[in-house]
């Protein structure tokens, strides 16, 4: 089934729905890079944006461990992503009112233990609650949060936000004076308009190198725990907790884990933001956040890794695709449009495909248990047959 | 000023999350999902209002400091709200086949949709009703007391609409319907109760306060597209304080949210004046008891009610 070995197989191997993604995904990998070569696209613009692609899928990762896995309908996600961000941020900039200055991992050091804490302060009223009394509080703590970020100056330099921060590999050994000493590349692919990559395109690719790391790691965490016996229970409380509870389990408890691994995901990935945007402010608190990659978890079809992968990078086309389009073509201030685009992908996903796009099928499935190289020869005759029956047919 | 200024404030403020809180419980209770397009109803309302008022205008003579152009874009708010809501119950809510938790996602690409359409035919900046500010009236000012006719008005026809549908609810058929169906909606129906009709009945009422609440907000503040969502979860907090579903808890509800949030600064105020010992609490309470944080405190309220008393003040469910 690998799809190196044995291409043509893995590609008749898809469902039609994988089969979809995957024609869509090529071609639009297809019309980036024709951007990239005629240089429509910037290719430091261009990296920037698949860190971006990276942020929301970790964003939506950490969201897949709690409401695709266990059920948790959690709307405090920008809660968590903003609490990552502030936290390595006050940690690392110059201009932070509390610490500041120190190595980036110490920041990242202090926004995960920060939001550990922060997920067991919420997480200890609400997840007893019923699922929809749940998208409420949290939805209401998160913006508790918001406020406390926007408004305690002395911590958090208030509306005015954190400015200064490092790159992540400030102060590692080769990486933090790669950018400048790697030669400036000059490209020419079509005569006349040559690509010039300089110290800000490497200093993007290890933003990307970053966040591959960051999201290869959390993807190969979540699919392994999914579909662990550890995983097993999390599904069995999404479909039906009563019988969870019923078979012995500590529900609670097992919420709570699955909780708090989501929200140290979105705290990572408000780390991995802090260091991609180099500025933070109480905006990136704002509950849209929280709606994005809600979308991106719901279209790419709940409990599905990759599908929150594919929902990830929709996202960030919706997002910067409206930008496009309001500098090319149409003037609509690409705000509301955006706004607009998610609204209606909620509305038609929820309408036509509440399952979303890429459900988890095979995934839930130990490879070994499908990828038999040599399935069971199917039996000659029926069993009806071999009774000697068969004769209401 | 004054405690009783605060109140009179507080009293103002209620009346608009009551009528926000009465649409949200009722929608709660009879179509059974939390709505979260319900905030953007009322910024359907406020804007529906705003363009009817631009195009009547003031209409010769004036009531309580408003033009009677007013009291009909009023009208228009209400009726445009009500119309959208029970639109989006026909062409979106009712064909779906998902859950609550589904409808509930749903409602928030609702909501989405309708900011995004009244920002882009509005833009992002406030606006105001182009009616005259008024001074406060100058009778209660000795009282520490500062309202201008217009909060009185929003008083007033707040306590008429509510008073409407108390007399609706348990003197008409369609309130003894409505209640029926909250109560029981599988039972209601095998007694012979049309409950689709009953639910889009829901909608109109229900949509229809949230419309005049965002008329009185746009009034009381200004008008912004983001100005319902941000009110969205005072009234969660208001609806689930008087009991989810309970139409008279609500009110409770919303009467007593709106009265904290507009009386945060008095509560700082006593806070300052108490003698709290060890001192960081008393710089810890300070520095959370302000108006910075009025709407923080209704969302710490909700949670803490959620936690103690998931019936909300008013106990078992009585619509």
């Amino acid at each position: 089934m690998s799809l190196l070995s044995d291409p043509k197989a893995a590609v008749d191997d898809l469902s039609r729905p994988e089969a979809w993604v995957l024609g869509v995904s090529v071609a639009f990998a297809l019309f980036l890079l024709g951007a990239l070569l005629t240089g429509a696209l910037g290719p430091t613009y261009f990296l920037f944006l698949v860190g971006l692609a990276g942020m929301y899928a970790l964003l939506s990762f950490g969201l897949n461990a709690q409401w695709g896995f266990t059920g948790l309908i959690n709307f405090s996600v920008a809660a968590f992503f903003g609490i990552g961000a502030y936290g390595s941020a006050l940690m690392t900039a110059d201009s932070s009112p509390i610490a500041g200055g120190f190595n980036p991992l110490v920041g990242l050091a202090v926004a995960l233990v920060v939001a550990f804490v922060l997920a067991l302060l919420i997480g200890i009223p609400t997840l007893r609650l019923r699922a929809d009394y749940l998208a409420i509080a949290s939805l209401g703590l998160a913006e508790v949060v918001r406020l406390i970020v926007l408004n305690e100056r002395w911590l958090t330099n208030g509306s005015a936000g954190v400015r200064g921060i490092p790159s992540f590999f400030e102060g590692w050994p080769v990486f933090s004076t790669l950018p400048e000493t790697m030669p400036g590349l000059r490209l020419v692919v079509i005569p006349g308009s040559p690509i010039l990559l300089g110290t800000s395109f490497w200093r993007a690719s290890l933003n990307v190198l970053l966040v591959l790391a960051f999201a290869g790691a959390t993807f190969f965490v979540l699919r392994r725990a999914h579909r662990s016996p550890w995983g097993r229970v999390l599904r069995t409380i999404r479909s039906d907790e009563d019988l969870a509870r019923a078979l012995g389990k500590n529900t609670y408890s097992y919420k709570m884990q699955s909780f708090v691994l989501g929200s140290l995901i979105m705290a990572l990935a408000g780390v991995f933001y802090t260091h991609l945007n180099l500025y933070v402010g109480p905006g990136d608190l704002d509950p849209i956040t929280t709606f994005y990659a809600w979308v991106a978890v719901i279209l790419g079809g709940s409990g599905s890794n990759r599908g929150a992968l594919f929902g990830g990078i929709v996202i960030v086309t919706i997002r910067e695709g409206t930008r496009f389009l309001n500098d090319v073509a149409l003037p609509i201030d690409p705000a509301p449009l955006r706004l607009l685009l998610i609204g209606v992908v909620i509305v038609a996903v929820m309408r036509y495909r509440p399952q979303g796009i890429l459900p988890p099928q095979r995934e839930l499935i130990w490879p070994s248990a499908v990828d038999d190289r040599d399935p069971p020869d199917p039996p000659s005759s029926g069993v009806r047959e071999q009774k000697g029956g068969g004769g209401d047919e | 000023m004054t405690v009783l200024g605060y109140l009179a404030n507080g009293l103002v403020f209620s009346s608009i999350i009551v009528l926000g809180s009465i649409g949200l419980s009722l929608v709660y209770s009879i179509a059974d999902f939390a709505n979260f397009a319900h905030g953007d109803t009322m910024t359907v309302g406020a804007y529906s209002a705003l363009v009817t008022f631009g195009a009547v205008g003031g209409l010769g003579g004036a009531v309580l400091g408003l033009p009677y152009g007013f009291f009909l874009a009023l009208v228009a708010g209400i009726a445009v709200a009500a119309v959208v809501a029970v639109g989006t119950e026909k062409l979106v809510y009712e064909p779906l086949d998902v859950d609550s938790i589904g409808l509930l996602i749903t409602s928030i690409g609702i909501a989405f949709i309708y900011r995004a359409v009244i920002q882009i035919r509005f833009g992002s900046d406030f606006t105001r009703f182009g009616i005259q500010p008024l001074r406060p009236i100058e009778a209660l000012v000795p009282y520490g007391v500062r309202v201008t006719l217009h909060d009185v008005a929003i008083v007033g026809s707040a306590v008429v609409l509510v008073g409407g549908l108390h007399v609706l609810l348990q003197y008409t058929d369609l309130g003894r319907k409505m209640r029926a169906m909250a109560d029981n909606p599988d039972l209601a129906r095998v007694s012979g109760i049309r409950t689709k009709r009953v639910k889009l009945w829901t909608w109109v009422i229900g949509a229809g306060l949230a419309g005049a609440g965002g008329v009185f907000l746009g009034l009381f503040n200004q008008l912004s597209p983001r100005m319902g969502f941000n009110l969205l979860l005072v009234i969660f907090a208001a609806v689930i304080l008087g009991g989810i579903g309970s139409v008279y808890g609500a009110m409770a509800g919303g009467f007593l949210i709106g009265m904290i949030n507009q009386l945060t600064p008095f509560f700082s105020n006593v806070v300052e004046a108490l003698p709290i010992w060890p001192g960081w609490l008393a710089a810890l309470l300070e520095s959370l008891i302000s108006i910075e944080y009025a709407n923080a405190i209704a969302f710490v309220i909700m949670v803490a009610v959620l936690l103690v008393r998931p019936n909300g003040i008013a106990g078992e469910g009585a619509t």
